[in-house]
């Protein structure tokens, strides 16, 4: 099912934006935001996900562009640089200060670090 | 800076030493008057003297002590907090800090370079023994067991950590409007932003809070609030100064940068924080040159001191998009550099404008992955649950602001199963393509330059809910951060609004490892620059120097 998308064009000195509208085609769902936050372990209100939905429509939208250019035979540049093979010796060292690092973490029941119960859905 | 020098350049060369470790360092007191660091007569149009150097120079010379000196910035900084807010947290111990300096100094025992000097620190830089919330609720209170490296290094040099500086929660915004604490204002205009998302240390330069401060920019987090609030603002080549510490956003974009009132300042704060680092594991083993020995006083300069130098306009960066105030300001930065002996040509670089988009959908992506790791169970705040998935999303939705909510959404449904071809990995091709046309303009230029961002600073509130206006303000820098490349920004003028006018930056972008040759253009353009003096009217006006 084509879907629109908007070519986002902020004019600073009119101050208006320019959209132009085209179809693409594209078989992706839209964003479902409930489904997106259990997925993402945030727990969203409903006000939140009324408040979001349109945004993050928008913008993924705006992402769509990239659909339209032609990036065949293009390689997917993974990082900024191009140095590698920086490996360091496999010598394990203790860190210092752990008692700071125990401190940090909220529930503690020496040595044990505790979390609610796990729940088994059947 | 050397202006004050009355012979022949002094070469900076050993004020780092090579090998980049903390070797104190003692100057010969200089013998001409140099002026004190708290005078700065406001009628003068003077170019900006480098205050780290002035700095050592009175303490070495018995003029001023490191307390003292570190009384004013106090002072300073408290006056202008309530209207600012440009800090999180500030340190208890300045001026403990500050005496040990005194001591050593008067024990004739060697001092670092950045001895005296007063730094602010980025909230999302971990530092020992201050909070560090990343401008976050989820990490309210916390605090790190160890210095990032680049904090680590400043304290090795005996610079002094003065304060954590307010940002958009965990580097997500440009105005500093996203922080789960507060809003920093601008100190050219209270009612208007500082940039972002390294609002906080960008606000606290500009108004003398400290000398100098460190940042984070993953997609112009530091040139931008560099030109919103005329300051000098460099982001490094990513690899040149270790992430170890850092709170990371975007793992293959963020770097730490500096900021400073000079290009001097910031390229001695940039030498103190360079170096590989064994804790990161992207951090380069490239040698780390000396930044700040090729800057020559200006009185010493010849008439076309850079002549044969290749510059680079960017023609998609002058396009209807910027206002024309800003874009009259480039074209007379432009003209200052062809005064200077450059030769300027108009370069074009191909796929410009699709690194906004796919910027976004790398940062989103990769941000929803980094910051899984706050599930409230080993540090950060914990909400009160029953089972653990309840947990994990209490914690996080009490925890994370909307912005970063947002991001973190749509970062994890680019990388859905059956999403990550359309997204993710298309927009990892449009890198690939935007770092080979910056290579090719960058064989035939020695720099490129551009506007920092497309307007000067708006009034705050003006963006905040409009999540595509607040992102085209970026297109000028995030195709920096897709290539890795060094840039430095430098005011170079105004445009009407706000009290006194509103500053604006040139971006110069580099090749990659190159900031020494950016540092040495920066400096030069700085110091012949007429008629413009970037202190704000906070400091000029209101406030006892």
């Amino acid at each position: 099912m084509p879907t629109r998308y908007y070519y986002y064009d902020y004019d600073y000195n009119n101050r208006t934006r320019n959209c132009s509208t085209t179809t693409t085609r594209s078989s992706l769902e839209p964003p479902d935001v409930p489904r997106l936050a259990q997925t993402a372990r945030i727990s969203l209100t409903p006000h939140e996900v009324e408040e979001f939905a349109p945004k993050i429509r928008q913008v993924i939208d705006w992402f769509g562009q990239l659909q339209d250019v032609d990036l065949d035979s293009v390689d997917p540049a993974l990082r900024a640089d191009s140095e590698t093979g920086y490996l360091r010796e496999d010598i394990p060292k203790t860190f210092k200060n752990r008692e700071s690092m125990i401190a940090a973490v909220p529930s503690y029941d020496e040595p044990y670090i505790k979390v609610p119960k796990v729940l088994n859905k059947e | 800076m050397l202006s004050t020098l009355h012979h022949p350049p002094r070469r900076l060369s050993r004020f780092f030493p090579a090998n980049n470790k903390p070797r104190h360092f003692h100057t010969k007191p200089v013998l001409s008057s140099s002026q004190p660091v708290t005078d700065q007569s406001p009628s003068s149009t003077s170019p900006p003297e480098s205050q780290i150097l002035s700095i050592h120079h009175s303490l070495l010379s018995r003029e001023v002590t490191a307390t003292q000196l570190a009384e004013t910035y106090l002072s300073r900084l408290k006056l202008a907090e309530p209207q600012l807010k440009s800090f999180i947290h500030v340190s208890n111990n300045v001026l403990k800090e500050a005496q040990s300096i005194d001591d050593k100094i008067k024990r004739n025992e060697n001092v670092g370079p950045l001895a005296g000097v007063l730094v602010g620190v980025k909230d999302n830089i971990c530092t020992v023994d201050m909070p560090s919330t990343a401008g976050s609720r989820v990490l309210e209170n916390y605090r790190p067991p160890f210095d990032a490296t680049a904090v680590k290094k400043v304290k090795e040099f005996d610079g002094i950590v003065v304060g954590k500086t307010n940002l958009d929660e965990f580097g997500m915004g440009s105005t500093t409007e996203s922080s789960s604490f507060q809003v920093t204002a601008n100190p050219w205009d209270i009612s208007r932003v500082p940039g972002g998302s390294s609002g906080g240390s960008a606000a606290a330069v500009s108004a003398r809070q400290c000398v100098v401060s460190l940042g984070s920019d993953t997609g112009g987090s530091v040139r931008q609030p560099a030109s919103f609030c005329g300051v000098v603002g460099l982001k490094p080549t990513y690899g040149r100064v270790s992430r170890y510490g850092l709170i990371a956003y975007a793992s293959s974009l963020d770097v730490i940068g500096c900021f400073g009132s000079s290009v001097a300042d910031t390229g001695i704060l940039l030498s103190a924080i360079s170096g590989h680092d064994r804790l990161d594991a992207t951090s380069s083993k490239q040698e780390v040159p000396d930044f700040t020995s090729q800057l020559i006083s200006a009185s010493l300069l010849e008439s076309k001191p850079l002549k044969g130098l290749k510059v680079g306009v960017i023609r998609e960066t002058l396009e209807n998009r910027v206002d024309s105030g800003v874009k009259s300001t480039v074209l007379g930065a432009v003209s200052h550099l062809e005064e200077l002996g450059c030769t300027l040509s108009e370069v074009s670089l191909p796929s410009f404008s699709l690194g906004l988009p796919a910027y976004y959908i790398l940062a989103s992506s990769e941000s929803s992955s980094n910051l899984s790791r706050y599930d409230g169970v080993r540090y950060g705040n914990q909400a009160a649950a029953e089972d653990l998935n309840a947990l994990y999303g209490d914690s996080r939705a009490k925890g994370f602001g909307s912005e970063v909510k947002m991001r973190i959404l749509m970062g994890t449904y680019a990388l859905s199963a059956g999403y990550y071809d359309a997204y993710y990995k298309r927009a990892q091709q449009v890198r690939t393509l935007i770092q080979k046309s910056f290579k090719t303009a960058l064989d035939e230029n020695d720099i490129l330059i551009s506007p920092a961002a497309p307007s000067a600073a708006y009034k705050i509130g003006e963006k905040k809910n409009d999540p595509l206006a607040m992102y085209s303000g970026d297109i000028m820098t995030v195709n920096v951060n897709l290539a890795g490349l060094p840039a430095l920004v430098l005011p170079c003028g105004f445009v009407e609004g706000g009290p006194v006018g509103l500053p604006v930056g040139l971006q110069m972008i580099g090749a990659a490892f190159d900031e020494g040759k950016l540092l040495k253009v920066g400096h030069i353009f700085e110091q012949t620059l007429q008629g413009c003096r970037f202190v704000p009217p906070l400091i000029a006006d209101g406030i006892p120097q």
